[in-house]
């Protein structure tokens, strides 16, 4: 496949140690499909929107061009603050109160999807916060719901989660809900690899590769 | 829970609904917002108690996800109220590590004992008309299910001595349905919602459901929220029907304010399209082509409509045939009214003798109209809209 992105109506899992890459190799798929003319919606938990925007800059990805037109954002991060933010003029983003309040980012999602138009790529970064503020049990019934919202209608979403925080248990019952799973790890030597583990009706390479820095995508994996 | 007089019911403000509950929902009681999936229905219980403060009435809003900041703000998207009137509970603050100065603070947010004792202190000294509890799943979500049952009955039994109207909301992610039977019992009415996302646009709708044997049930209620308004009911896809020249494009100007017609010499030849806003409903009309070879258009329109006015020359009974034709390729479950237009005209035949030459069902309503003088439009409208929503 010459093609790097995903196939739509499709759910991916991207799980590997913190600091591996998994916000570039995010940032990459969203750039590559924004550029390509479809619209992203990025759920953010972990960063603050100005840190994504400054840092997506940095990874050859100017988000405000395509604020407000083609790209929102999830913003479950700001509301921790107990002031609402005030959005900046013409950008659109949907702020989340609380991030144990699963049903208002299944909601907010939603929205940002009818607002955009639909189909629409949604990175979901990370999964593994939601951890820290809710039940097991919750975010599992969360992950399926919104996972099968997401690709019956809205097109496609991709959840990163962090390797090595969470019991074998959370990350098989993550794994099974999902169509496709991309892992990166870091050598002995520190250098970083990525690899897609498997791929719902696609037959994939799954040797791993190494995970070179922007622009080139991750081994041509896809 | 009979009582009609003054104080004894509490409007939810949406005037088709208030109107379906004989007022509003009785003092006290116990309301279960309930949805399995993701949906809006924090918007019914931020309406509700806005539309309390607004009337003057004490209401108590326990929030676990919003900081009271950010909370009264988001709050004043469904219309300007008295701050004093709307107490919140603040749940927020101390997940923040921030500093509060509400008179309701929770402070140790992994107490369920100290959450409630404050809930109840509230309660007992506010002495609040409307509470809301946003909401339990967080609470069901982060202690056991026993003693969050056993403080759910609490409350329920504190609220009921100030003759309160209490809102909980509840999404289940974790209990199972014999829990979800148990807690249904603890109220008098459950309001169950659904999202759901078609082609790209989300609909929401609302279903309310009085426990009590023989209670009020309404069908499923399309909804939606404008800033500053709240909620409202609204209809998508009101169909206007009916046999060539019978008055359709006229029917759908004098219902709407504003209205695009696609005609051709004074024929509709493609549709005609308007909003209208009565009475606290909101509607979406459109108006089909009457004649045959338009027949295709109007097999799209039909698929998803949730109500129709079929519109009939109350003159000539010789297009009643082709108004019987329309219905059925509408299908049999969908909601009509028959509007007998033209009804001044001589020889202008009544309800009864139409129902009875059309072969319809006895008790479909026919309602008599002179749409060039908006005479009788709105009525079958409102009729329409009644049987949309349904109620048992």
């Amino acid at each position: 496949m010459g093609d790097p992105r995903f196939p739509t109506n499709y759910a991916i899992l991207l799980a590997g140690p913190p600091g591996v890459g998994k916000f570039e190799y995010t940032v990459a798929q969203a750039r590559e499909a924004l550029r390509a003319g479809e619209r992203v919606v990025f759920v953010t938990l972990d960063l603050h929107p100005n840190e994504i925007r400054a840092r997506a800059k940095a990874l050859h990805l100017d988000l405000e061009a395509y604020e407000g037109k083609s790209f929102a954002f999830v913003d479950c991060y700001s509301a921790t603050a107990s002031e609402r933010p005030e959005p900046a003029s013409g950008k659109k983003t949907f702020l989340v109160s609380s991030f144990s309040n699963l049903e208002g980012i299944g909601m907010a999602m939603s929205k940002a999807a009818q607002e955009l138009g639909t189909p629409v790529r949604i990175y979901f970064y990370t999964i593994s916060t939601l951890f820290l503020h809710n039940s097991t049990q919750a975010i599992a019934k969360f992950f399926q719901i919104v996972t099968s919202r997401a690709k019956m209608n809205m097109g496609f979403i991709l959840y990163a989660v962090q390797e090595g925080v969470h019991e074998t248990m959370t990350m098989n019952l993550l794994r099974s809900l999902v169509d496709g799973v991309v892992e990166m790890r870091f050598t002995d030597t520190m250098d970083r690899e990525v690899r897609v583990h498997h791929m719902r009706g696609y037959q994939v390479d799954s040797s791993w590769h190494p995970f070179v820095q922007m622009p080139v995508l991750p081994g041509g994996a896809l | 829970m009979t009582g009609t007089g003054d104080g004894s019911r509490i409007r939810t403000g949406i005037q088709v609904l208030d109107e379906r509950l004989k007022g509003g929902f009785p003092r006290p009681s116990t309301l279960l917002l309930f949805s399995d999936k993701p949906t809006e229905k924090r918007l019914f219980a931020e309406n509700f108690a806005v539309q309390g403060a607004i009337a003057g009435e004490i209401t108590l809003y326990v929030d676990f996800f919003r900081a009271p900041t950010l909370a009264r703000a988001e709050l004043s998207r469904f219309g300007k109220y008295p701050a004093d009137r709307l107490i919140v509970v603040d749940a927020v603050s101390s997940q923040l590590m921030v500093e509060s100065s509400e008179p309701y603070r929770i402070k140790d947010i992994d107490d369920l004992q100290e959450i409630c004792d404050v809930i109840v202190q509230a309660i007992q000294e506010q002495k609040p008309s409307r509470i809301v509890i946003d909401s339990m799943e967080f609470l069901a979500d982060h202690f056991p299910k026993d003693a969050v049952l056993d403080q759910w009955k609490r409350i329920i039994d504190e609220a009921a001595k100030v003759r309160s109207v209490t809102c909980f909301l509840f999404i289940n992610w974790t209990y199972h349905e014999r829990d979800l039977s148990a807690i249904r019992a603890l109220s008098d009415f459950v309001v169950e919602f659904q999202s759901s996302m078609r082609g790209g646009i989300l609909r929401n709708s609302m279903r309310i459901s009085e426990m009590e044997e023989g209670g009020i049930r309404t069908n499923w209620i399309p909804y939606a929220f404008k800033d500053l308004v709240g909620v409202t009911v609204y209809f998508p896809r009101i169909m206007v029907t009916g046999p060539f020249n019978a008055g359709k494009s006229t029917v759908v100007r004098s219902l709407c304010e504003k209205s695009i017609s696609i005609d051709r010499m004074g024929t509709t030849v493609a549709f005609d399209y308007g909003s209208v806003n009565i009475t606290g409903i909101e509607a979406e009309i459109f108006g089909t082509p009457g004649q045959e070879r338009f027949e295709f258009i109007f097999k799209i329109f039909a698929r998803e409509v949730s109500g129709v006015l079929l519109v009939i020359d109350a003159s000539r009974p010789e297009d009643f045939e082709r108004a019987r034709h329309m219905l059925e390729l509408i299908g049999p479950r969908i909601p009509y009214v028959v509007l007998a237009n033209k009804s001044d005209l001589p020889g202008a035949l009544a309800p009864d003798t139409i129902v009875r030459k059309m072969d319809l069902p006895d008790g479909t309503p026919v309602v008599p109209t002179v749409a060039t003088e908006s005479k009788g439009v709105r009525d079958a409208l409102a009729i329409l809209a009644e049987m949309i929503i349904g109620v048992r």
